[in-house]
């Protein structure tokens, strides 16, 4: 029910949602990502605690549910927000939790295309499709989370339109 | 200068006496300096040390020369440079989209200028022959176009006389370049005044700025001084330095501004110290932006630059290819552009008018948001709110600049009040296009739509800000990118 939420957004109705496991590549992320400036509040209310004898519990307490929240509610929901469509002749890309963007790709528009994996997508086994335009704005759009063979076959059918010179 | 293989040639020789006069005043200024550190040895080490300067100075600049060679075949270009790391580059012709020239003013006064080879795509290798003869620059062109052309009689096409075959599409008379200066009325100087005020500053005597100390001096002079008349004067003053300043500036960068048509583009001719001549090849113009201001506007004067795709290894160029036109003069150009003038006002659409509303929140949330924090540490916090009349109407202008115009293959954007600006992007053309909602936008149902057009963007990119929602997705789906 809530992933038709997600479907929902784009007005053709139809919206492919990314491979499962980028939830999971998502939550690790958000979980490394948490940790240092957790770390950081941390020290300074043990450091605070000492100097002032303000209880460090007040700052930590907070913090941690705040880091909880972002690990458990947040990669789900960003998750959701995703979702690619394949026209006939181009993508159609949706993303973003608060500022909501949806991004129009004419295939014969790509000027070369990346498969990107880093180590948690490695081991997770997705992968980042990035479509390089020639525009200034958008000269990068990357989809996310896509099964490693997804994105070698949607490069592979792309690859087909690229043209080898610009209007 | 022997072992050059035939058909080879070198740069023009005056390249060798220019490039040494560029370098000498760093060697004659810097070393004395040097010496003057090293021990103060006195005037006359500085003085050898200068004289070794311009020794080493004038040698290399021989052995650039020197060792500096290039090749025009019948396919392509071949240069090869490096003192001691020899470099050999070669550029076919097929990749060359046209021979830029520049000349600065020591280049003037010898009679060359330097050749750029544009080639295309962004990035890869670019060639520069600095400096070559007026003559051999043409001679280079020839060739290329003649390979273009698909003909190897060279010599022949190339007699013909190539200024004239360009039609002239705009040029600037010097009335209209006075004009134009005075638009760009300026007072930059009175910032390197400051510069240099400061700089100077701190050589006088300390009390110099002491305020307390210029009271007790000048106070009654001052109050005797204060009337309105050298105060008239002054303001009289400035506004003459403020013109002049626009008006040097102007005639620096615009004089003899000529744009023609050639083959294969536009080429622009323009500058009294340095001159370039640029040729920006028409199928690598992306965009067309139109731009005035409020008071240009009401004589009826506008600018034109183009956004075109990289020439130059970055991610492209805006040329200027008009610097104050008035709306007939601009046709030609946009003719030659596959372009037209932009339609009159009525002919635009407006966006959604909760622009003004959701600026008035956003505004209204990061006003409330200063003042809050301001006056934690001030009392003064609400004198802000003098600003809001300024935060009330100025959505309101925005709002009623802004439109947007689909005419057949044409999308037109004009926005801003103060300065209007109209963007002509071929639909054809934009590279993407992305429907952006933020917050306070899917409160209230509108969104944004941002088009990637190809080529360095001309200030931020194209957007048309605040569509009613299902107009936005129907523009996105249907005119501007459909897939």
């Amino acid at each position: 029910m809530k992933d038709e939420m997600a479907v929902e957004d784009v007005d053709s109705g139809k919206l492919t949602p990314l491979d499962p496991r980028q939830k999971a590549v998502l939550r690790v992320r958000s979980i490394i990502a948490g940790l240092v400036p957790l770390i950081i509040l941390s020290v300074g209310a043990l450091i605070l605690e000492r100097e002032t004898g303000f209880p460090s519990l007040w700052i930590i307490g907070p913090g941690i549910f705040l880091y909880m929240a972002t690990v458990l509610l947040l990669p789900e929901r960003r998750y959701r927000r995703w979702g690619y469509w394949q026209e006939g002749r181009g993508i159609r890309i949706a993303s973003g939790l608060i500022v909501r963007r949806e991004t129009v790709v004419p295939y014969d528009r790509v000027q070369h295309i990346d498969i990107s994996r880093g180590p948690i997508e490695r081991f997770f086994g997705v992968a980042t499709l990035t479509l390089h335009t020639a525009g200034s704005y958008n000269s990068t759009v990357d989809l996310p989370g896509l099964a490693h063979e997804d994105a070698e076959r949607m490069r592979d059918e792309i690859r087909t339109f690229i043209r080898h010179d610009l209007p | 200068m022997s072992e050059l293989p035939e058909s080879w040639s070198r740069l023009h020789p005056a390249t060798f006496a220019i490039r040494a006069l560029e370098q000498l005043p760093q060697f004659v200024l810097g070393l004395p300096a040097a010496a003057y550190f090293i021990a103060d040895s006195g005037i006359v080490v500085a003085l050898f040390f200068a004289l070794v300067g311009i020794a080493v100075s004038v040698g290399l600049a021989y052995l650039y020369w020197l060792r500096f060679a290039y090749h025009v075949g019948e396919e392509q270009l071949i240069i090869e440079s490096g003192i001691l790391n020899r470099n050999r580059r070669t550029i076919p012709f097929d990749r060359i989209q046209d021979v830029s020239l520049e000349q600065k003013l020591l280049a003037r006064l010898f009679g060359v200028s330097v050749a750029r080879i544009e080639t295309g795509g962004s990035g890869g290798d670019e060639g520069e022959l600095d400096c070559i003869s007026r003559e051999e620059a043409d001679r280079l062109r020839d060739r290329i176009r003649a390979y273009r052309a698909g003909s190897s009689e060279s010599t022949a096409a190339g007699e013909v006389d190539v200024e004239a075959n360009e039609p002239t599409l705009y040029t600037m008379s010097v009335g209209r370049l006075l004009i134009a200066g005075l638009f760009n009325f300026s007072l930059v100087f009175l910032a390197v005044l400051g510069g240099v005020w400061q700089y100077v500053g701190s050589y006088l005597p300390s009390d110099y700025l002491d305020p307390r100390q210029w009271i007790d001096t000048y106070g009654e002079q001052a109050v005797g001084m204060m009337t309105a008349l050298p105060i008239l004067g002054f303001a009289l003053v400035l506004i003459a330095i403020g013109a002049i300043t626009g008006l040097a500036r102007t005639f620096a960068r615009e004089f003899d501004f000529r744009l023609t048509r050639t083959e294969t583009g536009l080429r622009r001719r323009r500058g009294l110290f340095t001159r370039t001549d640029v040729v920006i090849p028409l199928r690598r113009v992306q965009a067309v932006v139109i731009s005035t201001s409020l008071v240009k506007r009401f004589f009826g004067w506008r600018g034109m630059a183009v956004q075109s795709l990289g020439t130059d290894g970055g991610a492209g160029t805006n040329h200027v290819v008009a610097p104050l036109a008035y709306a007939e003069d601009l046709e030609p150009i946009l003719d030659e552009l596959g372009s037209r003038l932009p339609p009159p006002h009525g002919h635009f659409e407006r966006v959604s008018p909760r622009l003004v509303y959701r600026s008035w929140l956003e505004d209204g949330l990061v006003l409330a948001a200063i003042i809050a924090g301001v006056s934690l540490f001030w009392s003064g916090g609400p004198w802000l709110l003098l600003l809001v009349p300024f935060f009330a109407i100025a959505p309101v202008l925005q709002y009623r600049a802004h439109g947007y115009c689909i005419d057949d293959d044409l999308l037109f954007v004009r926005r801003g009040f103060w300065r209007p600006s109209v963007m002509i992007l071929p639909l054809d053309r934009a590279q993407s296009a992305s429907l952006v909602r933020g917050l306070t936008q899917r409160g209230f149902g509108i969104a944004t739509l941002a088009i990637g057009t190809a080529g360095a963007s001309l200030g931020s990119p194209l957007r048309i800000l605040d569509l009613e929602e299902p107009v936005a997705r129907r523009l996105l789906g249907e005119r501007i990118c459909p897939v």
